[in-house]
């Protein structure tokens, strides 16, 4: 079935589905270049942001693809470094999927740039101070380290079937023993590089005291929980799509046992983190005890609702129950929910930051967009924002980059050879086997692929 | 060592906008934007107090006191600290500056500034006569700009526009270093906060409540504040039209 050439590469051809898949990611990139070329020549005037609400859906969704850049690398690293093979047949593929977020996220501040031209400043006079200085510097480094990860993991694969992007190196039993130690020192890297990565996103906002809730200690370790959860969900979504489309493999007991772990990092991060937040406030701010509960229980807009419903209360009812929770179906809707519970954190976030002045006394602040003769209104004394039409095309645009990274990955980069296929997990199995009843080689029990077709379809 | 600075005096303003409009046209600012805003601190409309009005004779309860805000210079300056490109940077006579060939626009100084004192070029400058008036560097579309404390103007020994043009001498403009100036004195002699200090910006601006500054009005014979510099050095380029030549 597999020549030696395209041995491990879980996308040998594109077929039908696979053409129309890259043309439709051409038609979402090309539009998103021309939304882009529109906004340059008509200025930031074209987007939704105005002078008090400053940063948009561009910012939002930066925050949301560092988050998503975490999960494949920490899947991938955490295992290694600890020694253990079950994770192996994710390894590979949770790197790509790191970097193709990465790259999106480093790609959505060019266009919240007034003038991008200048962008080389970050290296001709940067100010070391600036934390987003210190997020370009690692921003930078973990791209560039995903790529090294994810050649180191997969050259002997790339190198066994002749591809050039072996640069020379030799497939050899030893050479894999030699790449297997430097594996573990990589993931001794990649960890506290996650570590930074996020938390330096996060300090971004928690040192800002001029916007309300951002000047916060948690905020950073907030990022790195959300890094977990939204990172896992979109290993596990991409990973069960990949499974239904290629001929990637995604082993049946690592399913319910993957969706466990995300819904213990929902439950930190949406059950402990915001309660250890918001109780202190709510505790300072009133007096009797049923007020104080209703403050620190029911949130004031509709992103935190979406945040803390779709994003936390819905995955973890999917993923508590170890009966759903071996359902594909589930594993994969509850990953959903939680991603989009993430993108509206981040939404939420930059709400309480530009919604509410410091000092908000009539007229307000001239938004600096609402110009249209002697008889315009030009203040605001709150923040409200909505993304334009043309911020959604490049926003989209550039998402379909990172999707196109990643499936042009897939034909490339062999990240599911045959000797990694789902039998690893099988090696230093412990409970798997014991604890659910699902075979362990890859293959489906009757009903699941029943359960898969829905999915597919979904 | 200079270290310029604003008194304003909160109690001899009197709300006429005429500071906002003199720096609008002597900095060239977009119609749809402001460097320097008058607030009004009262009701929930500009120019409306807050409180009853006195049905009966004297039990009123209305009150109103107007806010002129610009860029407060802090010495602690946020704005500063988080731009990546060393853009905007504090200069050694306290003014905080803002070098429009480096800015690329990434407004995280707008997200630092708890004042909101800086506005964004998100669409071309449209300005009153279009090609303004030449006393101020143009700022093109994508950068962030804001008050620079008139830096043209100090330049040829002028105050700021809005100092020169404020009616009621409720703004002092001077060396905070220097003991002898009246802005020193005054910081000094009278009631003056410093907005939202609570946050340790340390602004460069200080405004007086409660007791009313003399302004620059004569106490017997002795000349309280300075006179306004509104006449140029005579080498220099008048920015004021050049009435005062």
């Amino acid at each position: 079935m597999s020549s030696a050439s395209d041995a491990g590469v879980v996308v040998p051809r594109f077929g039908t589905r696979g053409k129309a898949w890259l043309a439709l990611l051409g038609v979402l990139i090309v539009a998103g270049l021309g939304a882009w070329a529109y906004q340059l020549q008509q200025g930031l005037a074209v987007t939704g942001m105005d002078n008090v609400f400053s940063w948009g859906l561009y910012i939002m969704l930066f925050v949301l693809f560092i988050g998503l850049s975490a999960g494949g690398l920490i899947i991938s690293s955490a295992p290694k470094f600890f020694h253990s093979k079950r994770y192996d047949s994710l390894a590979a593929l949770g790197v790509l999927l790191s970097l193709g977020c990465i790259v999106v996220a480093g790609l959505l501040i060019l266009p919240d740039l007034g003038s991008p031209s200048r962008v080389t400043g970050f290296l001709t006079s940067p100010d070391p101070r600036s934390p987003m200085v210190w997020d370009f510097g690692i921003v930078l480094l973990y791209g560039l380290f995903n790529v090294g990860y994810l050649w180191l993991l997969t050259r002997r694969d790339l190198a066994k079937m002749g591809s050039r992007l072996a640069f020379g190196v030799e497939d050899t039993p030893a050479g894999r023993e030699r790449d297997r130690k430097r594996a573990f020192w990589a993931a001794a890297i990649a960890m506290p590089l996650a570590v930074g990565l996020h938390s330096v996103t996060g300090w971004i906002f928690a040192t800002q005291i001029g916007r309300g809730d951002w000047f916060n200690p948690l905020v950073a370790p907030m990022f790195i929980m959300k890094a977990l959860v939204s990172g896992l969900a979109l290993l596990l979504v991409t990973g069960i799509l990949v499974d239904r489309f290629t001929r990637f493999r995604f082993p049946r007991e690592l399913v319910p046992e993957l969706g466990k772990l995300l819904g213990i990092f929902v439950a930190v991060h949406v059950v402990y983190l915001v309660a250890a937040e918001r109780l202190p406030h709510a505790w300072a701010a009133h007096f009797e005890f049923w007020s104080i509960t209703s403050a620190f229980l029911v949130g004031d807009t509709i992103h935190f609702w979406l945040w803390t419903l779709i994003g936390g209360v819905l995955p973890i009812a999917l993923l508590a129950v170890p009966s759903l929770r071996r359902r594909i179906k589930a594993v994969f809707v509850a990953s959903v929910a939680a991603i989009v519970g993430i993108l509206f954190e981040g939404v939420y976030l930059i709400f309480t930051g530009y919604h509410d002045l410091n000092i908000d006394a009539a007229p307000g602040v001239t938004t600096g967009t609402d110009y249209t003769g002697l008889e315009a209104d030009i203040w605001a004394t709150t923040g409200s924002y909505t993304p334009t039409i043309v911020e959604v095309m490049v926003a989209v645009g550039l998402v379909a980059v990172g999707a196109l990274i990643v499936t042009l990955g897939l034909r490339v980069v062999p990240i599911q050879p045959d000797d990694r296929t789902p039998v690893s997990a099988e090696r230093d199995d412990t409970t798997a086997t014991t604890a659910d009843p699902v075979a362990t080689d890859g293959g489906r029990r009757p009903e699941d692929e029943a359960d898969a077709e829905v999915t597919g379809d979904a | 060592m200079t270290d310029y600075g604003m008194v304003i005096d909160l109690e001899r303003c009197i709300g006429c906008n005429a500071c906002a409009v003199s720096c609008s046209q002597e900095n060239n600012v977009s119609l749809d934007k402001q460097w320097n805003r008058i607030l009004t601190e009262g009701g929930d409309a500009m120019d409306t107090p807050e409180g009853s009005y006195p049905e009966n004779g004297r039990d009123g309860t209305l009150s109103m006191n107007h806010l002129p805000l610009a860029c407060q210079h802090c010495d602690n300056a946020p704005c500063v600290k988080v731009c990546p490109v060393n853009a905007t940077y504090k200069r050694d006579d306290g003014i905080v500056e803002i070098d429009y060939d480096k800015c690329m626009g990434c407004r995280y100084c707008m997200s630092a500034c708890p004042y909101n004192a800086r506005v964004f070029n998100f669409d071309d400058p449209k300005t009153l006569p279009t090609d303004g008036t030449g006393n101020v560097e143009e700022r093109k579309r994508g950068v962030v700009e804001k008050c620079t404390f008139c830096s043209h103007r100090l330049e040829e020994d002028l105050d700021p526009a809005c100092t020169v043009a404020c009616p009621a001498d409720a703004r002092i403009f001077g060396d905070l270093d220097d003991e002898e100036s009246t802005a020193s004195r005054y910081v000094e002699k009278y009631e003056t906060e410093q907005l939202l200090d609570e946050l340790e910006t340390d602004p460069n601006t200080y405004y007086i409540r409660g007791e009313m500054s003399p302004g620059r009005t004569r106490s017997g014979n002795e000349l309280e504040g300075t006179e306004k510099k509104d006449v140029g050095n005579p080498n220099g380029v008048a920015t004021d039209g050049g009435d005062g030549q």
